[in-house]
């Protein structure tokens, strides 16, 4: 476990709400009830502010600190990228893990279809996608939703 | 009296980390006692919000705590004290808000005669009362540590408020051992982490975690984590037993103290069953 890592777990980046958001998401374990909620202020297409809060384990808010740092006043096409980045890479990390960093880049997605929705319908409602990993054993091997 | 809730809640966190950096046990001691009283002006502010029918909730802000020397968070924590002391004016209990401010006036001029200390709980060193252990003990015990720490932060908060809820003695007589026992365990990891160069403040609990809108199912999934918790216990005191036998027997003890946990939590269970007729 490297110093970055630990630096982030005892003081996660952008944790809690975020009270001047035009924008919120979720990502849902449904397996287990974890979710995370992705806060985002977007102003021209720029994240300007961004915030997460977590119902899970520590691997959740690792990744959310490191997810929404890296997120943070990059454009909303950056931040998808990033979001397909992440999704892509999570067959090559352990299922725990990649359950906790899907259930976070799927928050911003939200998040992030949510803003543009509200571009449409300010009234539209905060988007919740669920996650297809799982860090919970599953007795039939089926590990996607 | 929201913003009075907030600033006791974020200086009774902020007192509990400065207790586990200092060094010095007659400051540590004073600082614990601090803390614990600050929560407890937590739950007399929040007892005054609930009689004046006031909504509510346990959100706070980030509480930065990295500092080389321990005067620097005991100054910041006298300042947030001069800042609550003024907002304590706008408190419509003025009895609490009077006895809250002869508490502040003792504790500021305490706070200020505390002798400064150099600080490592930051320096990430990650070894445990001069003991190295293995990579892979270590990592495990970090993990151990960050989420167990903010477990039981989340335990106290959340029987903390069912209690604030709650009018059944036997019931608070239940969230209250909870609460006490949660104490403990956070006193104990928190010392731990700032020993080992890694303390953080637990981050803020979301607010369905404790604004429980079904009992008796938190109550049966806190059994089933309480066991899960023992379990945690149990493999991480296998994993350190064969480098250092002390931490493998305290973690042993803390396995063996979530049977009273589980034991509490079913009374209560049994309890709002009976009341709720399921």
């Amino acid at each position: 476990m490297d110093n970055m890592l630990i630096e982030h777990m005892m003081n996660p980046r952008n944790y809690g709400v975020l009270e001047d958001s035009n924008s919120e998401g979720i990502g849902k374990n449904p397996h287990n009830g974890e979710k995370v909620i992705v806060f985002l202020k977007v102003k021209d297409d720029i994240i300007e502010d961004i915030s997460f809060q977590a119902i899970g384990c520590m691997t959740t808010v690792l990744a959310g600190s490191l997810i929404t740092t890296e997120a943070k006043e990059s454009s909303l096409d950056r931040a998808e990228e990033l979001v397909s980045a992440t999704l892509g890479m999570l067959d090559r990390i352990p299922p725990e893990e990649a359950a906790c960093s899907e259930m976070v880049a799927l928050a911003l997605q939200a998040s992030i279809d949510t803003y543009k929705e509200r571009q449409k319908d300010k009234n539209f409602p905060m988007i919740t996608y669920k996650i297809a990993q799982t860090c919970v054993p599953q007795n039939d091997g089926v590990v996607n939703e | 009296m929201n913003k009075i809730l907030i600033a006791i809640h974020e200086i009774w966190l902020e007192t509990l980390m400065a207790a586990f950096m200092s060094k010095e046990q007659a400051s540590k001691q004073k600082l614990f006692d601090f803390s614990d009283i600050f929560f407890r002006h937590f739950t007399w502010v929040e007892n005054g919000l609930i009689k004046q029918n006031i909504n509510y909730d346990y959100n706070r802000n980030t509480i930065p705590i990295k500092v080389d020397n321990l005067q620097i968070i005991i100054g910041d924590i006298i300042r947030r004290l001069n800042t609550l002391e003024l907002s304590l004016v706008d408190c419509e209990d003025k009895a609490l808000s009077q006895r809250i401010e002869t508490d502040i006036k003792y504790m500021k001029f305490t706070l200020s005669q505390i002798d400064d200390e150099k600080v490592s709980s930051f320096d990430m060193g990650r070894v445990l009362d001069g003991i190295p252990l293995s990579e892979e003990a270590t990592d495990a015990l970090t993990l151990f540590l960050f989420e167990e720490s903010y477990k039981e932060y989340e335990l106290i908060m959340i029987y903390n408020y069912l209690k604030a809820h709650s009018s059944e003695q036997n019931l608070i007589r239940i969230f209250q051992i909870l609460i006490d026992e949660s104490f403990y365990h956070l006193k104990q990891f928190g010392q731990m982490m700032s020993d080992m160069g890694i303390l953080g403040v637990p981050r803020i609990i979301a607010k369905e975690l404790y604004q429980v809108e079904n009992i008796t199912q938190f109550l049966e999934n806190g059994i089933n984590e309480e066991l899960n918790a023992k379990e945690e216990c149990k493999k991480l005191s296998d994993a350190v037993a064969s480098e250092n036998a002390t931490l493998s027997k305290f973690f042993d003890f803390i396995n063996y103290q979530e049977n009273y946990h589980i034991e509490l939590m079913k009374e209560a269970l049994s309890q709002y069953k009976k009341e709720t007729n399921v």
